[in-house]
């Protein structure tokens, strides 16, 4: 089981080199990564762009000097066609995302025809290393969905088990957040959680234990909850927690990254292949970490 | 102005002893808060709840009640309504949360506005002290409002701006938190920034600035930034008052303090005093803190009531 993101790269290391196919590959800071990535010995790279701009952006990097590829299509929209299809005929096997418009990039990701997806949502799981428990935790939709109804709610958990199970978290305990930890008919998102939490117990996730709805002090802290009489595995021990909509989830990863200052790696989740997001609150530091993950994914999909 | 938990707690000793009506302190945690609160000098408490409960946890942590004010009762609801209506009737400057689910006191807070005409709506103010941050920063709506419409965040901010302004701050900056981010299409807490910018331009909230910024990642970073290192993050970024999308949020986020090394105070202004919303969840200092930020704000809040 990966503890935190340096044995994700050390894992990620042993599983040989994974084709990453950057489209459109026109920035600077996309290159440093995977240089980076290319000395870890984790990907050997596929650039999709104009083919002098990435000239350019190579010359004089450790890349230069390796193993590449460059394809040559200089419209940004038509290189990240060009790259999903590359990857659905196996010609590479992860794909970043470069200098273009999230929305765009989001929408080829999860067109059904011509898109990337697994099944019919993606999800963003938010990776942390948590200073106060030597292991990683996941906060999740963090970025693609806005408000999630029970059944998107239920993707969402299944594509972070699967990220959790590829972590080597075999049996993943998830807190679903909410307000406070009663089910309250006012507050939707109690429900939901109520409902999951239904769910797993009648092991409808697998080997997944969810708990729910908890207020986030009963999910951190065995001692609050059993102070608000909450008896269950998860309090104190999640690996994921579940947010109840966007709001939540995109302020809270923020939150932990720009004020408890944890280290944060993104993972879209949902796709067929692993798709790495160019997420503006994700450090250079942690960007290999990211890539890292691509790799453990490839088996798996994203 | 007052910065720090030191400060509130230096006047506090000062300005009390405040009347405060407990509700359920039959945790002993709560009443442990109340014995060292009563020690120091912050309030003189009027313990309402279940007798036999309350007996035993007061000796548990070896506090003597018997020359309190006390009120016996066990339903919720009504022990509830007993501290909103002391406190709406002056018996009390301030009112506490004990081992009672907040709903109850909600309620009562609410048909006490509505008796008295007030037409004022209330909301949860979750201070916290962060220590690298020399001055507080709070959330808002942390407890009552579940899906704030636009007009009822005006309500909101109007409360926060107040609490800054009584804790000395003179312009207080703003963030209206909303997940509008570069996919997802139009967003409804986005939209109501841009109205509650037009009315704070409009000075209807008094002093404040509602800045541009509607997330975390717009606040430390800009709109085009990107975080290029941890060691880049200024924390005196953060703006006094993060008014948040909703309840959920607000409550995840002001209690992320379990992760954090950050102090946290919850109370309510009411019109005719504060309340105190600690977490049911919360230790004995905690409380004591808590308890003390109501004193310091009661003291300021004679004769100004929050529009």
């Amino acid at each position: 089981m990966a503890l935190n993101f340096a044995e994700i790269l050390t894992d990620a290391q042993k599983r040989g080199r994974k084709r990453l196919v950057l489209a459109p590959a026109r920035e600077e800071r996309f290159i440093e990564v995977i240089s980076e990535a290319v000395i870890a010995s984790i990907v050997t790279p596929i650039f999709v762009g104009d083919g002098k701009v990435i000239e350019k952006l190579l010359k004089g990097t450790s890349i230069s000097s390796g193993n590449y590829e460059i394809i040559d299509v200089p419209d940004y929209q038509k290189a990240v066609s060009t790259a999903i299809n590359m990857i659905k005929e196996n010609r590479g096997d992860i794909l970043m995302q470069g200098a273009v418009p999230h929305q765009f990039f989001v929408d080829a990701i999860q067109d059904r025809e011509n898109g990337l997806l697994r099944g019919s949502l993606t999800s963003f799981v938010s990776l942390f290393e948590m200073p106060q428990r030597d292991r990683l935790a996941m906060v999740t939709d963090s970025y693609v969905n806005n408000f999630p109804t029970l059944a998107e709610k239920k993707m969402i958990v299944e594509n972070a088990v699967r990220l959790a199970n590829v972590l080597g978290i075999r049996s993943p305990k998830i807190a679903a957040l909410a307000a406070i930890e009663q089910v309250n008919p006012a507050i939707p998102s109690t429900l939901d959680a109520a409902v999951l939490s239904k769910m797993s117990g009648r092991k409808q996730f697998g080997d997944v234990t969810i708990e729910g709805p908890l207020d986030i002090d009963c999910a951190v802290s065995e001692m609050a909850a059993a102070r608000k009489g909450v008896d269950s595995v998860v309090t104190g021990n999640v690996d994921i927690y579940l947010a109840p909509d966007i709001e939540a989830g995109y302020s809270l990863s923020q939150l932990f990254v720009f004020v408890s200052r944890m280290p944060m790696a993104g993972v879209l989740m949902g796709t067929s292949r692993p798709v790495i997001l160019d997420m503006p609150f994700v450090s250079t530091d942690n960007k290999l970490t990211e890539v890292a993950m691509a790799v453990l994914l490839c088996d798996r999909g994203g | 102005m007052i910065r720090t938990l030191d400060d509130v707690i230096k006047l506090a000793k000062e300005e009390g002893p405040k009347k405060l009506a407990v509700l359920v302190p039959d945790d002993p945690e709560f009443m442990l808060a109340i014995k060292k609160s009563w020690q120091n000098g912050y309030i003189e408490p009027v313990l309402i709840g279940d007798r036999g409960k309350m007996e035993r946890v007061a000796d548990k942590v070896e506090f003597d009640i018997s020359h309190f004010e006390k009120i016996f009762e066990e339903d919720r609801q009504t022990i509830a309504n007993l501290g909103a209506k002391m406190l709406f009737e002056g018996e009390v400057e301030i009112e506490s949360k004990g081992q009672i689910p907040t709903s109850y006191i909600y309620r009562s807070i609410i048909r006490e506005e509505s008796k008295a005409g007030s037409g004022k709506k209330i909301s949860v103010i979750s201070l916290w002290e962060i220590p690298e941050l020399d001055r507080f920063v709070a959330f808002t709506d942390t407890g009552v409002n579940i899906a704030p419409d636009y007009q009822a965040k005006v309500g909101v901010v109007k409360d926060a701006v107040f609490l800054f302004h009584l804790l000395g701050y003179s312009r207080p900056s703003v963030s209206v938190l909303s997940s509008r981010r570069e996919i997802g299409g139009p967003s409804d807490s986005y939209r109501d920034a841009q109205l509650l910018k037009s009315v704070a331009a409009s000075g209807d909230f008094g002093e404040c600035e509602i800045l541009e910024a509607t997330s975390l990642s717009d606040i430390f970073l800009g709109q085009e930034g990107r975080l290029s290192s941890y060691s880049d993050i200024n924390i005196k970024n953060l703006p006094e008052i993060l008014l948040v999308p909703n309840l959920d949020t607000g409550n995840i986020l002001c209690k992320t303090d379990f992760f954090l090394n950050v102090t946290r105070c919850s109370l309510v202004i009411s019109s005719k005093g504060l309340v105190n919303i600690p977490s049911r969840a919360d230790f004995s200092d905690s409380i004591m803190e808590q308890i003390a930020m109501c004193v310091v704000v009661a003291d300021r809040m004679k004769g100004e009531i929050s529009g």
